[in-house]
C-alpha cells in the first residue's frame, strides 16, 4: 500500500476508531477484562469447550398485580421481585461433545444458553466458552459460536433465503471460497437446493427451520447452542434435523449443547445429559445411568396362555389383549419374575427399563412434591 | 475497514430493496403520498403569502428552501433511521434481538442500518429538487461557505435526530411498548415545516431542545439563507457530538441491562 493510500484509509477510519475509543472510555473495565480474559486463556485446558462454575442468574422483575387500580398504582410505584433463573450450576463440556440439556419449561435452560452465548450477564459465578468470557461478546468469540432458537426466526420474511444468507456472509465477513464450500455442504446435507430462491414466507415450518439452521452455520461455528430446534416439526423433519446435527458434529467436530422437549432428539444425539429443574442441577452424566439412578422401577411385560389376575405381583400399568405390563420395584424384579414363571402359564416374559420420558417425568414430579 | 462497512450498508440496502420489490404497489402509494404531502405544504405557503410578503422575516422563496430541507432530511430520517428503530422495538418485544446481539458486529450499527424504507428516497429527491428550484427563484446563489455550513448543519441535524430517536427506541429495553413515542416524534417533526421562530416561545423551546426539530430543519435552512451565526453553527455541531455521545452511552447501558423477552 502506498503512503498516500494508507493515509486516506486512516482518515476514513477515524469515525470507527473514535467509536472504539468511546467504547473504551465508557467502559473503563474493558482493558482490564481483556487482560484477565487473556490470562484465563492461557490457564485454561485446551480440551474444555465450555466450563461453568457456580453459575447463578437472578432476574429482577417488576411485579404486576391484577386489576386496574393496582396497574395504575404500578405506574408510579413498582414492586421489584427477584426471580432465580439459574442457581449454582457447575459443569464442563469437552470439545466435540453433544450434550442434551433437559428440564421442564422455566427450568433455566434458555437462561443458561443465553449466558453461554453472551446475551446475559451472570449474576455470580464464572463461565467460559472456548476460553472467552461470553458476556464480553468479543468478535473473535461471536465468530465461533451460533445460537439457534426454534421459536424465533432471523431470516427476513419477504426476500429469498439465499439473500438472507448473503447478509450473514457479509456480517460474519466469510471469505467467498469458504462461503461457497460451506453453503454447498449445507445445501447438500439439508437438501436446501429447491428452497434457496424462495422467499421465506413461502416456506413450510420445517423448510424454514432447515434454512434457519443453515443460516446460523454459514460461519462454521465451533460451538453450537440449539434451543429446541425441532419444536413444532413433524416426525420426519425432526429426524432430518437430528441426523443433520449428528453429521455436522461428526464432520466439523463442533461442540453442541441442545435443549429439546422431544426425548427422541436427546436419545438419538446425546450420550450425556444435564438435567436441571428450578435452575438447579439434578443430574449430569450418561443417559443410561440416568435411568439406573432415578428409576426405582422396572417394567415386566408378560404374555399368558389364559387370563389371570396379576395384581398381587405388582402394579399393572398396561394391558393389551394378552400382553400385560407390570411395574415392579427394582429390588423385587428377580423375586417377582421367578414367582410369575412358576405360578402362571407364561408364554413370554421380558424385563425392561421404563421409557426415558417416564423416568424424567417421574423425577420432575417428585421434585415438585419434595 | 471502511470498505467492509460500506459493503455491509450496500448489502442491507440490497436486501431492503428486494423486500420492497416484493410489494411493488408500495412504490406507487408512496409516490402519491409524497406528492400529496408536498402539494399540501406548497399550497399552505402560497395561501400564507397571498396575505403577506414575509413571514417573520422569511420571504416565500426562503420558506420554500426550508420546505425543501424539511423533505430532504425527513426523507433521510424516514428512509434509514425510523425503520431501523421501529424494527428494534419489535425485536425487543419478540426476542429476536438476541440474534442480532450474537453477531460479531457492533450491535448499534446493525440496529441503525438494518432496515431501509427505500421508497422514502422519493421524499429525499423531491426535497432536493425543491431546494434547487427555490434557490433559483430566490435569485442569489449561496456562496461556498454557506453551502458548507448547510452541509454541516444538515449532518449535525441528522445526527441529533438520530441520537434522539435511538434514545427513545432504547427505552424499549425497559418499557416494552414505545412505538407510540415514535409516533409522537413523527407528528412533532411536522411542525418543522415552518421556521421555529414563528412559534410562541414555549413551543419554540420544545421544538428546539425537547424534540430537536429546530436543529434538523430550521438551522440548515438558516445556513442556506444567510441567517446562521457562527456561534449557532458551533453550538449545533457541539450539540450533535454531545447527543451522539449520550445516545451511545445510553445504548451501552441498555445492552448491559438487557435480559431478553423471556427467561
Amino acid at each position: 500500500m502506498t503512503a498516500a493510500r494508507r493515509r486516506a484509509a486512516d482518515g476514513i477510519d477515524v469515525p470507527w476508531r473514535l467509536l472504539a475509543i468511546l467504547r473504551q472510555a465508557t467502559n473503563p473495565m474493558e482493558e482490564e477484562d481483556q487482560r484477565s480474559t487473556r490470562g484465563a486463556n492461557q490457564a485454561m485446558t485446551v480440551s474444555a469447550a465450555i466450563s461453568v462454575e457456580h453459575l447463578r442468574k437472578v432476574y429482577r422483575v417488576y411485579e404486576r398485580e391484577a386489576g386496574l387500580r393496582a396497574a395504575l398504582r404500578g405506574l408510579v410505584q413498582r414492586h421489584i421481585q427477584e426471580v432465580i433463573g439459574v442457581d449454582d450450576l457447575t459443569f464442563t463440556i469437552e470439545l466435540g461433545e453433544i450434550v442434551g440439556f433437559l428440564g421442564p419449561n422455566g427450568a433455566g435452560k434458555t437462561t443458561t444458553l443465553k449466558m453461554l452465548a453472551g446475551l446475559l450477564y451472570p449474576t455470580t459465578g464464572t463461565l467460559q466458552v472456548l476460553g472467552h468470557l461470553p458476556w464480553r461478546r468479543e468478535r473473535s468469540f461471536l465468530r465461533q459460536i451460533a445460537l439457534v432458537m426454534g421459536q424465533r426466526q432471523q431470516l427476513i420474511w419477504d426476500i429469498p433465503v439465499s439473500d438472507s444468507f448473503e447478509l450473514n456472509r457479509v456480517i460474519y465477513r466469510i471469505p467467498s471460497a469458504q462461503y461457497r464450500q460451506t453453503l454447498d455442504e449445507l445445501t447438500d446435507l439439508l437438501e436446501l437446493a429447491p428452497l434457496l430462491q424462495k422467499p421465506v414466507r413461502n416456506l413450510s415450518l420445517g423448510e424454514r427451520m432447515k434454512c434457519e439452521i443453515a443460516a446460523c452455520l454459514l460461519h462454521r461455528p465451533r460451538v453450537l447452542f440449539l434451543d429446541e430446534p425441532t419444536i413444532g416439526l413433524d416426525v420426519v423433519m425432526q429426524r432430518r434435523i437430528r441426523d443433520f446435527v449428528r453429521e455436522y458434529n461428526r464432520r466439523t467436530g463442533a461442540t453442541v449443547l441442545l435443549t429439546s422437549h422431544y426425548m427422541a432428539d436427546v436419545e438419538a444425539l446425546c450420550r450425556r445429559v444435564i438435567l436441571i429443574h428450578h435452575g438447579k442441577m439434578l443430574f449430569d452424566g450418561e443417559l443410561t445411568r440416568l435411568i439406573e439412578r432415578f428409576s426405582p422401577y422396572k417394567t415386566i411385560a408378560v404374555r399368558l396362555q389364559e387370563p389371570a389376575n396379576l395384581r398381587p405381583y405388582g402394579e399393572v400399568i398396561g394391558q393389551s389383549e394378552d400382553r400385560i405390563t407390570l411395574r415392579v420395584p427394582k429390588s423385587a424384579v428377580a423375586r417377582v419374575t421367578a414367582r410369575l414363571l412358576t405360578e402362571l402359564p407364561v408364554i413370554d416374559l421380558s424385563v425392561e427399563d421404563p421409557p426415558i420420558e417416564a423416568v424424567i417425568e417421574h423425577i420432575f414430579t417428585q421434585e415438585e412434591v419434595g | 475497514m471502511m470498505r467492509t462497512y460500506l459493503r455491509l450498508l450496500a448489502t442491507f440496502f440490497r436486501v431492503s430493496l428486494l423486500g420492497e420489490l416484493a410489494y411493488r404497489a408500495n412504490f406507487w402509494l408512496q409516490m402519491v403520498e409524497s406528492l400529496i404531502e408536498l402539494g399540501t405544504a406548497l399550497a399552505l405557503v402560497s395561501v400564507v403569502f397571498t396575505y403577506t410578503q414575509s413571514l417573520n422575516g422569511w420571504h416565500a422563496s426562503e420558506l420554500l428552501i426550508l420546505i425543501g430541507t424539511y423533505f430532504l432530511i425527513g426523507g433521510a430520517i424516514n428512509m434509514v433511521i425510523m425503520p431501523g428503530m421501529s424494527r428494534l422495538i419489535e425485536q425487543v418485544r419478540l426476542g429476536t434481538l438476541d440474534y442480532l446481539l450474537t453477531k460479531p458486529e457492533e450491535a448499534q450499527l446493525l440496529v441503525s442500518i438494518q432496515r431501509l424504507d427505500i421508497w422514502k428516497l422519493l421524499d429525499l429527491l423531491l426535497g432536493l429538487a425543491l431546494l434547487v428550484a427555490a434557490t433559483i427563484w430566490h435569485g442569489s446563489w449561496p456562496d461556498p461557505l454557506q453551502v458548507l455550513a448547510f452541509a454541516l448543519t444538515l449532518l449535525a441535524g441528522t445526527a441529533i435526530v438520530y441520537s434522539f430517536v435511538l434514545f427513545l427506541a432504547t427505552l424499549s429495553f425497559w418499557y416494552v411498548r414505545v412505538e407510540n413515542i415514535l409516533v409522537i416524534f413523527e407528528s412533532m417533526y411536522e411542525a418543522g415545516r415552518w421556521p421555529v421562530d414563528i412559534y410562541p416561545g414555549w413551543l419554540r423551546a420544545t421544538l428546539t431542545f425537547i424534540v430537536p426539530v429546530a436543529f434538523a430543519v430550521t438551522v440548515p435552512a438558516e445556513a442556506l439563507t444567510a441567517r446562521l451565526t457562527w456561534l449557532a453553527l458551533l453550538g449545533t455541531l457541539t450539540l450533535a457530538a454531545l447527543s451522539l455521545l449520550v445516545a451511545r452511552l445510553f445504548w451501552r447501558f441498555a445492552i448491559r441491562s438487557y435480559s431478553g423477552a423471556s427467561a
